[in-house]
Parts: C-alpha cells; sequence; structure tokens
C-alpha cells in the first residue's frame, strides 16, 4: 500500500511523563488500559477517538504516550486524573509535549543515580519495613510480611530525626 | 506568587510525612503546601504552613475552636454546611477558607453567601480531589457544583484557593496539572494561578485579599 503524502497523515504530538513510583515498571498493555479509561471515562468516547490516546513505550520512571494534534490539553488533563494501573496505585506528570519521538527522547532522563533502588530494612514507629530509597532524601516504606498494605512515603531526614529522639529517651532513661 | 496547594493531609491522617509531601511539592514545582496539623517552617525550599481545618455543624463550636486551637500564622479552614451556617461563617473573624463545598447542597452557597465572601474576604476552597478519584455521576455532580460556583464567582469576585486534599504523594498534582483541571469547570488558567497564591494573601495581616483583573 502507498504511503500517504506527509500533508495528508495525521499529526500527533509526543508526551513524556514521569512516572511514580518508578519500579516495578507497569506493563505497557496495563498501563494503556488505564490511560484509555481515563480518558473515556472524563470525555467520553466520541472525544477518546478524536484524541486517540497510544502508549508508545514504558522506561524506569518514564512514559513516553502518543495523541493527536490539537488534543494535548485534554489529555494531560485526563492524566491528571489517572491513579491506578491494575491494582497499584501510580501517577504520571507529563514533563514535556513535542511534535517528534526522537526531541522527546533526548529529554528522557539520564540513567539511574547509583543510590536509586537501593533496597533495605529499616526500624520507622517501632516496626521494621522494607525501604526502598531514592535519590535524594526519598524513602518508601512497606511494612514487612503484610502483602497489599499501602506504602508509607518518608524522608531520610524523617528516620534520623526519629532516630535522635530515641537516643534522647534512652539518656533521659538512664539519667534518672 | 507563590503557589501553594491549599490543603493536603500528612501523617497521621495520610501515609506520607510532612516533610516528604513538601519534597514532592518543591518537584512538582510548588512553593508552599498547607498541611493539616503541621508545624510550620519550610523544607527543602517549601514553606509549610499549618492548617486547621473546622468540621463542627454548630457555629459556636466552631467559634470555640478558632479561639482554642487557631494561631497566628495558621490557615484556618471550616467544612461548609448549610446555607444560614454558612453565611455565619462568612461574617465570622478568623475563618480563612470554607471547604468541601462540593459536598453540599446547590443552595448552601448563593449570591448572599458570595458577596459576604467577597466583603470578608473568606476564600473559597476547590477540592481537586473528587475531580481525580471519583468516576461517572459523582464527578459529574462536583463538576456542575464548581460551574456554578465559578459563575458566582465572575459576578462578586470572591477569592478562591485550590487543594489537592492529597492523603499520599500520588495525590499530589503540579501547579500546571491543577490549572488544567480546572479548566473543566471553566475557570481560565490565570484565574487558577491567581487561586494558587490565595493562601499567602489570606496569612498576610492587616492587608485585604484583592483579586487582581
Amino acid at each position: 500500500m502507498k504511503a500517504r503524502p506527509p500533508t495528508l497523515r495525521e499529526k500527533k504530538r509526543y508526551i513524556l511523563a514521569g512516572i511514580w513510583p518508578p519500579e516495578p515498571e507497569p506493563d505497557p498493555k496495563e498501563l494503556y488500559g488505564a490511560v484509555l479509561e481515563a480518558v473515556t471515562s472524563l470525555f467520553g468516547d466520541a472525544a477518546t477517538a478524536r484524541i486517540r490516546p497510544v502508549v508508545i513505550s514504558c522506561g524506569t520512571g518514564y512514559v513516553l504516550l502518543r495523541c493527536s494534534r490539537g488534543c494535548e490539553k485534554q489529555f494531560r488533563i485526563a492524566l491528571a486524573t489517572l491513579t491506578s494501573v491494575g491494582e497499584r496505585r501510580v501517577v504520571l506528570h507529563p514533563k514535556a509535549t513535542s511534535g517528534t519521538l526522537l526531541a522527546l527522547r533526548r529529554k528522557i532522563p539520564p540513567a539511574l543515580p547509583s543510590r536509586e533502588g537501593e533496597d533495605g530494612v529499616v526500624q520507622y514507629l517501632g516496626k521494621e519495613w522494607s525501604a526502598r530509597r531514592y535519590h535524594g532524601q526519598k524513602i518508601d516504606l512497606l511494612e514487612k510480611g503484610i502483602k497489599g498494605q499501602a506504602p508509607v512515603y518518608i524522608t531520610q531526614d524523617d528516620i534520623e530525626e526519629l532516630a535522635c529522639s530515641h537516643r534522647h529517651t534512652r539518656w533521659d532513661t538512664t539519667g534518672q | 506568587m507563590m503557589e501553594t496547594d491549599a490543603c493536603v493531609h500528612p501523617c497521621p491522617a495520610g501515609n506520607a510525612s510532612v516533610r516528604r509531601m513538601a519534597l514532592e511539592a518543591g518537584a512538582l514545582g510548588l512553593r508552599a503546601i498547607v498541611a493539616r496539623d503541621a508545624m510550620p517552617g519550610e523544607y527543602a525550599g517549601v514553606r509549610i504552613i499549618p492548617a486547621l481545618i473546622i468540621s463542627e455543624p454548630d457555629i459556636r463550636k466552631v467559634s470555640g475552636q478558632i479561639r482554642k486551637r487557631g494561631t497566628v500564622g495558621t490557615l484556618v479552614l471550616v467544612d461548609a454546611g448549610e446555607n444560614g451556617f454558612n453565611r455565619s461563617l462568612l461574617a465570622m473573624k478568623g475563618v480563612h477558607v470554607l471547604r468541601n463545598i462540593c459536598r453540599t447542597h446547590r443552595n448552601a452557597f448563593d449570591h448572599v453567601a458570595a458577596r459576604l465572601a467577597e466583603a470578608s474576604g473568606v476564600a473559597v476552597d476547590i477540592d481537586l480531589y473528587p475531580l481525580v478519584h471519583a468516576r461517572g455521576a459523582a464527578r459529574q455532580r462536583v463538576l456542575h457544583r464548581y460551574i456554578d460556583l465559578i459563575r458566582l464567582r465572575s459576578r462578586y469576585h470572591f477569592p478562591l484557593t485550590l487543594s489537592t486534599n492529597a492523603c499520599s504523594v500520588l495525590d499530589m498534582r503540579s501547579p500546571g496539572e491543577m490549572q488544567l483541571l480546572c479548566t473543566l469547570f471553566s475557570l481560565p488558567e490565570e484565574d487558577a494561578a491567581l487561586a494558587l497564591s490565595t493562601p499567602e494573601a489570606l496569612l498576610q495581616p492587616g492587608e485585604p485579599v484583592r483579586v487582581v483583573r
């Protein structure tokens, strides 16, 4: 089949969105289902057909999406209403929009810093948690041995402050 | 202009610490967050404004709570109720924001209440949580309620605040996303940007809230 001349082809826009939590990477098919549901539930079938949302690819912490030109604003609104992929809570934050995939791929964040995704075990609020540390201060906690539990989001400073207060408590007790 | 999320719920009401919420807010481009029962301060360049949220059906209990717990620098947000209650709230000293307007009956906030809000400088909060999380008829009801509110605002110019009511970092949205969500109920992006800076204006003593057009 002969390809259409460029002037007759449908114009598209590509969107780079950050995804949190970055790991595990969502299944592109499941993510497409979630994006489609978000667009359809907000704007209806007719508008969704005009927007033509597509998930191009997923990576660690980012996703590339496509829509028709002129509909990117509507698409970004719908992306703001996406709250989960399957059973897993996620959030997409659009970072950049471009007319070509090449330009957008240049904006994909560089490889992960060494500390990102580091796992460990921490004591917090008297319980043992499996912790996932990210670059900077971010730590996601999941209580050990409990499945399907919502994570707790804290920072390194929260853990240090807690450890510090425990030390003070011990010192006070010894002092008495 | 200080882009502020007018209400977030850190631990223990939510599942994120106030520091983590401030960190995420900074990454999203917000300059301040109004956090329920938090200590005032700054973290990672994001100002943390403490919020006192009052959910009382009786106006005397509301004034008692403000007297007891309302301090300088704390944003006082009160849940809206029926029409008479809302009018009394809007005339009360110490109330900064009327919230949960989407959960009230349509007549609960009418043109008289809108005029009172404008005169007293009390802001009306637009809660974006149901727009993000609700689906179908529930979201349509909220959108209809906000369209009606914006119609009143175009006549009376009372201040607005925008809040995500985030209980988790996954519920937080960037100022751009919040502005885009506001276009769903015909609030222009410039007015939404102005609404994002309203909490700062509400906390400045001695200066009335001005709507810049």
